[in-house]
């Protein structure tokens, strides 16, 4: 089945036609509901997130002025939904020069727990450990559907800084899984 | 030194976004700490990339329906609450309106004596019966309008 091109299922739901929102929710769901259940771990509260995501869509669309991708502007909720969620997180400086100063072990010659399944675990604790901002823009990166344009705009930065910026993060994530998370 | 300068680039090394020149390769093949910086900078990737992608419950979008139908109930009960403290409102002001006129006549007592009144009404004259009237009727003129706003609710509800 097609997909309802964005700007008229946004004049749809704005209409107050609910076909047209839960329509929506089908075409959000999956990339919402998986952007945060890479933050949170918690399967149900991220589910309830999920949802306030969608409500807070619905009480916005009437004042959504199609100035941003509908996309965009979802997960700008995401982002903001999150940082409620994890407020000293949202606040969290992504400056390099704070990461430069964290003493750091250096990598050990025999590091074969690196790529089991400890790893991955270790590895999704580091990341909850990051700026709300740098969490989006990794798992929104490595999400099938997302692009870097849908991540610029949704994290108000050019298209040349969420490279470097990706590259920032997962440095900081290197780090953390060599201090932190050994 | 060398370790240094190459370690900000690591991660763009690690993805193939930066390409290491000679110099850069020279020295990861010759340096433990740096190969094992990249070593692990492409574990990571490779693991990021593999991350599990959780889908949503089955009645996802049916549970945000129902969330959607019961905050809008519970706006509307908000609004009905208000109307109807409005209606209360403009109720309460009018009968203190009226027990004013009647107290400022001197009239407030068990017992109403019409002809006091039809006499008060002759006598007093407008002036101080005005203010009064006026009250009633600012307080009639809100009662209308919230019974307006009620109506015009409703409407749009249906």
């Amino acid at each position: 089945m097609r997909a309802t091109p964005e700007h008229l299922l946004v004049e749809r739901c704005r209409q107050g036609d609910e076909t047209a929102f839960r329509e929506l929710v089908d075409q959000y769901k999956g990339l919402v509901f998986a952007l945060i259940a890479r933050s949170i771990t918690n399967r149900a509260r991220a589910e309830e997130l999920a949802q306030d995501v969608f409500l807070k869509v619905h009480k916005g669309l009437p004042f959504f002025r199609g100035e941003a991708k509908l996309s965009t502007w979802m997960y700008r909720i995401v982002i903001n939904v999150l940082s409620q969620e994890r407020p000293e997180l949202a606040t969290a400086s992504l400056d390099d020069r704070d990461d430069e100063d964290r003493p750091r072990v250096q990598p050990a010659a025999d590091d074969r727990a690196f790529g089991d399944l400890v790893m991955k675990d270790r590895l999704q604790k580091a990341i909850e450990q990051l700026p709300v901002q740098y969490q989006v823009l990794i798992n929104g990166h490595y999400l099938k559907g997302m692009r870097y344009e849908d991540l610029a705009e949704a994290l108000n930065m050019p298209m040349g800084t969420v490279k470097t910026h990706l590259h920032r993060a997962k440095r900081r994530l290197r780090h953390l899984l060599e201090t932190e998370y050994r | 030194m060398r370790c240094d300068d190459l370690e900000p680039l690591i991660e763009g090394i690690a993805d193939g976004s930066l390409p290491m020149s000679a110099d850069d390769e020279a020295h990861v093949a010759s340096c433990a700490l740096c190969s094992q910086r990249i070593a692990r900078a492409r574990s990571i990737e490779g693991l990021l990339a593999m991350r599990d992608v959780a889908q949503p419950p089955a009645a996802f979008a049916h549970t945000v329906m129902a969330r959607v139908v019961q905050e809008r109930w519970k706006a509307e009960r908000a609004i009905d609450l208000g109307f109807n403290l409005a209606i209360a409102a403009g109720i309460l002001v009018i009968v203190a309106a009226g027990a004013g006129l009647l107290w400022s006549l001197g009239m407030l007592s068990v017992t109403i004596d019409v002809d006091a009144i039809v006499q008060a009404l002759d006598t007093t004259g407008t002036g101080r019966l005005l203010s009064q009237v006026q009250t009633i009727a600012m307080s009639a003129v809100l009662l209308t309008m919230a019974l307006v706003l009620w109506w015009w609710a409703e409407a749009a509800r249906e």
